[in-house]
């Protein structure tokens, strides 16, 4: 399959260390799909920050906002999740309500470990069911890593009843083929070791989902033969003053963001058996919507150079 | 010489550092702890954020529950630094076996169900370690300084609830209802009886009769403890908001990360908790002006073109030209984040720190003293 293909999927998780550009590349993969007449949710969980506020201009909600044509984007707010949540999956009887609307019931199912997680995979699942295609922009790799853990152990821990249901349903809806992973890093040693151990540790924990790709965002093409890098260190060496300094610091940061990215390139490709997709870096300068629209641009690119022999 | 931040290093004792992922927060906490150390106190450096980057920071393959020594070679004067990656596991484990009245009881717990799967997997546990870890070692009197680095953004502010959340979870009156009823003959007692008999059952309905077993088995083994968490959990706050406790938020310069320090300096503001300073880290380096590659660095590239193919000189400037233009270009949209922001913080009378993006990866102990350099204003770029 090719990368570009992942629009066709049902569900689509995106996750990756802090500030490498997982949520531009989630609105990417969401404008893509849109594109292509595909009804589409970009979804976060409970973000205070919602990133698509900064590339869409609206707050977005719980209940999904259609942003462009064909294109959407919620933000699972904790406490209406959990209402919504309770209305739809416990058994139904005034008793039952009545029993979870008692206030220390209440405060108990807000604080209780897993839950927050349990109930936001329940209401993806449904969302699934509403759009042609669910993209999630997760929590940094960690965070990210600790909720797609929740099903199995739900599963491991409730031996019956609603809530054992819904992490069956969700470890189901993890596992299903058109449910996909991908894994956003930046060409830094550091982001590249925490990618690598993410890949790892969701391979290991959650064994029922795939990991389909990595993206490595903010790339550099080698741009200066040998010789010119020579002369570059030489000139470094001895000029002293300080505009020749920053001129010659631009093309000392650039040469060192080209190397890191072939660093990246290889260590990725050596230690994880995934599929490799490299973003260029791009400018900022016409906002985060403009960045978006370029990531998407530069993620359908990607997939025809990759088609290639 | 940004003497407001030195003093900061040299008088409190708890630096927190907040901030959004990737902005190099890990490395901030870590040459804020390294300098202390160098003026001579002693210090923690304590990371909770799942991936274990300190330590690459540090020159470290590894480091674990354990505080452990880094060498910092020979110097006068200097104190010692200490770094510890928080193994939740490990870490719930110790609080069991401290917090148990007795053996049986800590044993009860160790091998109960829930108890394994609460500590090992699920979000906030980690948070939670954090905040009884730091507590711990801070009361301890064993270092001058702790420098405690926090998970990303999303999650940042769970650190500071967590402990609310474990006493609100253990809530004595939750936990009578899920122990289920007790005998008790009087009239009132008999009617609450029933009441809790029917709560109890339907509680069953909802999450599976086994779950409340076990559930039951739990509450009862953590009985004895109920009251700690909540004195615990008002022992962490108010260690937060004590006068020896700063909060540094890090950002780095690009919207997004700088709408998340935004955010933190308001809700720590809301709290009543300290606050240190806001460092930008990762600027680049450019004074703005459009530059001349060839007026520059013709004279001297032609004198050193001998050595090499060719137009190398001429191709090399060229391409000099248009990087510059790139970094200005990047560098005149951050200057402008960095500007809004600075007003923000100078109407407050606040501290705000840029460092300069620095060439190479930070992963050994010079590298975070040349970072601390230019945290504290003493180095100049052309000196890096």
């Amino acid at each position: 399959m090719a990368f570009i293909d992942l629009i066709y999927g049902r569900l689509l998780l995106v996750t990756g260390k802090g500030g490498t550009g997982k949520s531009s590349v989630a609105a990417a993969f969401g404008r893509l799909a849109a594109a292509q007449g595909r009804k589409t949710l970009v979804v976060e969980i409970d973000a205070q920050n919602p990133a698509m506020k900064a590339i869409y201009g609206v707050e977005p909600n719980y209940k999904p906002l259609e942003v462009a044509p064909n294109l959407f984007v919620a933000n699972l707010n904790w406490m209406t999740n959990l209402s919504d949540w309770v209305g739809r999956v416990l058994p139904g009887g005034r008793m039952v309500k009545m029993v979870l609307q008692n206030p220390l019931i209440q405060s108990f199912l807000e604080v209780a470990p897993g839950n927050r997680e349990t109930v936001a995979l329940s209401k993806i699942g449904w969302l699934v069911d509403e759009f042609d295609l669910v993209v999630v922009d997760l929590a940094a790799s960690g965070h990210a890593l600790a909720m797609l853990e929740v099903p199995n152990t739900m599963v491991g821990l409730f031996p019956s009843g609603p809530i054992r249901k819904e992490g069956e349903k969700a470890l189901e809806l993890l596992g299903q083929d058109s449910t996909h992973l991908v894994l956003v890093g930046l060409p830094e040693e550091m982001v590249i070791n925490e990618t690598i151990e993410t890949f790892e540790a969701i391979q290991s924990k959650v064994p029922q989902l795939r990991i389909d790709a990595v993206l490595l965002n903010k790339t550099s093409v080698p741009s200066l033969t040998a010789a010119e890098g020579d002369l570059l260190q030489a000139l470094s060496k001895e000029v002293q003053s300080e505009e020749a300094n920053e001129m010659l610091w631009a093309g000392r940061w650039e040469s060192e963001l080209e190397e890191a990215t072939h660093t990246a390139q290889v260590r990725l490709g050596q230690e994880l058996e995934t599929k490799v997709i490299s973003i260029p870096r791009l400018s900022h300068e016409g906002g985060p919507r403009q960045l978006v629209h370029q990531i998407a641009a530069a993620m359908a690119r990607a997939t025809h150079s990759e088609q290639l022999p | 010489m940004n003497s407001r931040l030195a003093q900061l290093v040299a008088e409190k004792k708890l630096l927190i550092c907040v901030g959004s992922g990737g902005v190099g927060k890990t490395t901030m906490a870590a040459s804020l702890g390294l300098r202390s150390a160098r003026n001579g106190r002693k210090v923690l450096v304590l990371t909770i954020d799942p991936a274990r980057r300190l330590a690459n920071a540090l020159g470290l393959n590894s480091f674990g529950n354990t505080e452990t020594k880094i060498d910092l070679g020979e110097q006068e004067g200097q104190g010692e630094l200490w770094a510890m990656m928080l193994d939740t596991q490990t870490t719930f484990d110790a609080l069991i076996r401290r917090s148990a009245p007795d053996e049986i009881t800590q044993q009860a717990i160790l091998n109960n169900r829930i108890y394994q799967t609460l500590s090992a997997h699920f979000s906030g546990s980690q948070e939670y370690m954090a905040g009884e870890v730091l507590y711990d070692i801070v009361e301890s009197g064993r270092y001058d300084l702790v420098v405690l680095d926090t998970p990303p953004a999303k999650n940042a502010l769970d650190f500071l609830e967590a402990s609310a959340r474990l006493a609100q979870f253990l809530d004595p009156r939750v936990i009578k209802v899920f122990l289920g009823p007790v005998e008790d003959r009087s009239f009132l007692g008999r009617f609450m009886m029933s009441s809790s008999a029917v709560l109890f059952r339907l509680l069953g309905f909802v999450f599976g009769k086994e779950f409340i077993g076990d559930f039951s088995e739990f509450l009862k083994a953590f009985e004895p403890m109920y009251s700690g968490f909540q004195a615990r959990h008002e022992a962490i706050v108010a260690l937060l908001r004590s006068n020896e406790t700063v909060f540094f938020t890090i950002c780095a310069p690009n919207e997004p990360s700088i709408e998340v320090a935004r955010y933190f300096s308001k809700e720590l503001n809301l709290r009543g908790l300290g606050k240190g300073a806001t460092i930008v880290n990762q600027v680049l380096p450019s004074k703005g002006e459009s530059l001349d590659p060839n007026a520059l660095l013709g004279q001297a590239a032609s004198r050193l073109q001998s050595g090499f193919p060719p137009g190398t000189a001429a191709r090399l400037l060229a391409r000099l030209g248009s990087a510059h233009t790139r970094l200005r270009q990047h560098a005149h949209i951050e200057r402008k984040l960095i500007d809004d922001i600075r007003s923000m913080m100078q109407r407050d009378d606040e501290i705000l720190v840029e460092v300069p993006r620095l060439e190479g990866e930070v992963h050994d102990l010079a590298a975070l003293d040349r970072v601390a350099g230019q945290l504290f204003g003493e180095t100049k770029l052309e000196q890096m």
